[in-house]
């Protein structure tokens, strides 16, 4: 029990739990979207969030990967700020329980998804019964991190933006 | 023939999805605590500063935006299968630790250690208060371990109980900090 300190990394520099501060930032952000958390994991800089859109009919699951790319120490903070890769993934799934259906749907939609995946940024993709659509962007943590109203704000209109895109890219293939 | 058939095998699709789902809301109901946690944190002020997960284990740190406080939870999920759920019902072990800044942390964590070589700590036993320091940053913590019910938590499958949290996480952090400040005057 006297070890938990030692189950957490020595975040003893402010710069250094930046991504951590986002996290907690988008999970309180998305809470109030409707989107309570459903999957977490979390170890070096590599941070991923699975969301539940409770009331969505279309998409099963939202997730965000925050992976860190600079900003650990001082000078890399000074000269390139604190960048970091967002990924998002809508994920849609069908429970479909008629096999002629299921034929259907890989005559045409899953063939029309091979043919032409990307949709410009976005990435389309389908693993048995999910289809999820993929999207990457590079953010300055700093822009986001803040609990001031503007960068809250900023951070509401990203993460309810970029669900909404990716939503629009996938509602088509919800059964 | 065919078709009864097909609606046979439906039916008994629809029914795995249904006991499927009772297993993944098991499997989720300490994520979602994590999730609720850190959004009921954040609310009262705080940063995530620091989260460690694997998936079963979960550890949150955060420090108030102002004030500087910290507080720590780790939570591990007791009840992982259906089984275990309806017989025990959802519940989890859950340390917490609230932890200010000290000026001579060092001095004050020598005085207090000696508990620590206690034989009577570290038994697992819920509510004992115990002090802990990490001497990098010059925070000293208390820490009680706690064995809770997740139901109370939860007013349906996605929905949280927020005030009910938050009382909970301030009763608990109320507790912790008197202790600290009556051991750190002592």
């Amino acid at each position: 029990m006297l070890s938990m300190i030692n189950k957490f990394k020595n975040n003893a520099e402010a710069r250094e739990s930046k991504d951590e501060a986002l996290i907690g930032e988008m999970v309180f952000t998305m809470a109030h979207l409707g989107c309570p958390v459903i999957g977490i994991k979390s170890g070096g800089d590599l941070q991923y969030v699975r969301f539940k859109p409770v009331k969505d009919p279309v998409l099963y699951s939202f997730t965000i990967v925050l992976d860190r790319k600079t900003g650990d120490g001082a000078l890399q903070q000074a000269v390139l700020g604190s960048k970091a890769t967002l990924t998002f993934v809508a994920e849609v799934k069908n429970h479909i329980a008629d096999p002629d259906d299921l034929v259907a749907m890989f005559r045409t939609d899953m063939a029309n998804m091979l043919r032409s995946p990307w949709f410009g940024d976005i990435k389309l993709d389908h693993q048995l019964n999910s289809i999820t659509a993929t999207k990457k962007q590079l953010i300055d943590i700093d822009d986001y991190a803040d609990a001031d109203g503007a960068d809250r704000e900023r951070l509401r209109q990203l993460l309810q933006g970029t669900m909404q895109e990716l939503r629009e890219k996938v509602a088509a293939y919800k059964k | 023939m065919s078709e009864h058939l097909d609606q046979v095998f439906g039916q008994l699709v629809n029914r795995s999805w249904q006991r499927f789902s009772e297993q993944l809301h098991t499997r989720e109901i300490d994520d979602l605590l994590v999730g609720a946690v850190i959004t009921a944190a954040v609310a009262q002020g705080n940063a995530l500063i620091d989260l460690n997960s694997d998936g079963n284990h979960h550890y949150l740190r955060f420090q108030h935006r102002e004030r500087k406080h910290r507080l720590m939870f780790q939570l591990t999920h007791l009840a992982g299968s259906v089984t275990a759920a309806r017989t025990l019902g959802q519940h989890a072990s859950v340390t917490m630790a609230y932890g200010e800044y000290v000026q001579d942390a060092r001095t004050v964590w020598q005085a207090l250690k000696s508990e620590v070589k206690s034989g009577f700590l570290d038994v697992g036993e819920p509510g004992v208060l115990t002090v802990d320091a990490d001497l990098g940053t010059g925070y000293v913590y208390v820490q009680v371990p706690l064995l809770l019910d997740l139901e109370p938590y939860f007013a349906d499958q996605y929905t949280v109980k927020y005030p009910v949290l938050q009382e909970h996480i301030a009763a608990v952090a109320q507790a912790c900090a008197k202790y600290l400040h009556g051991r750190i005057a002592a």
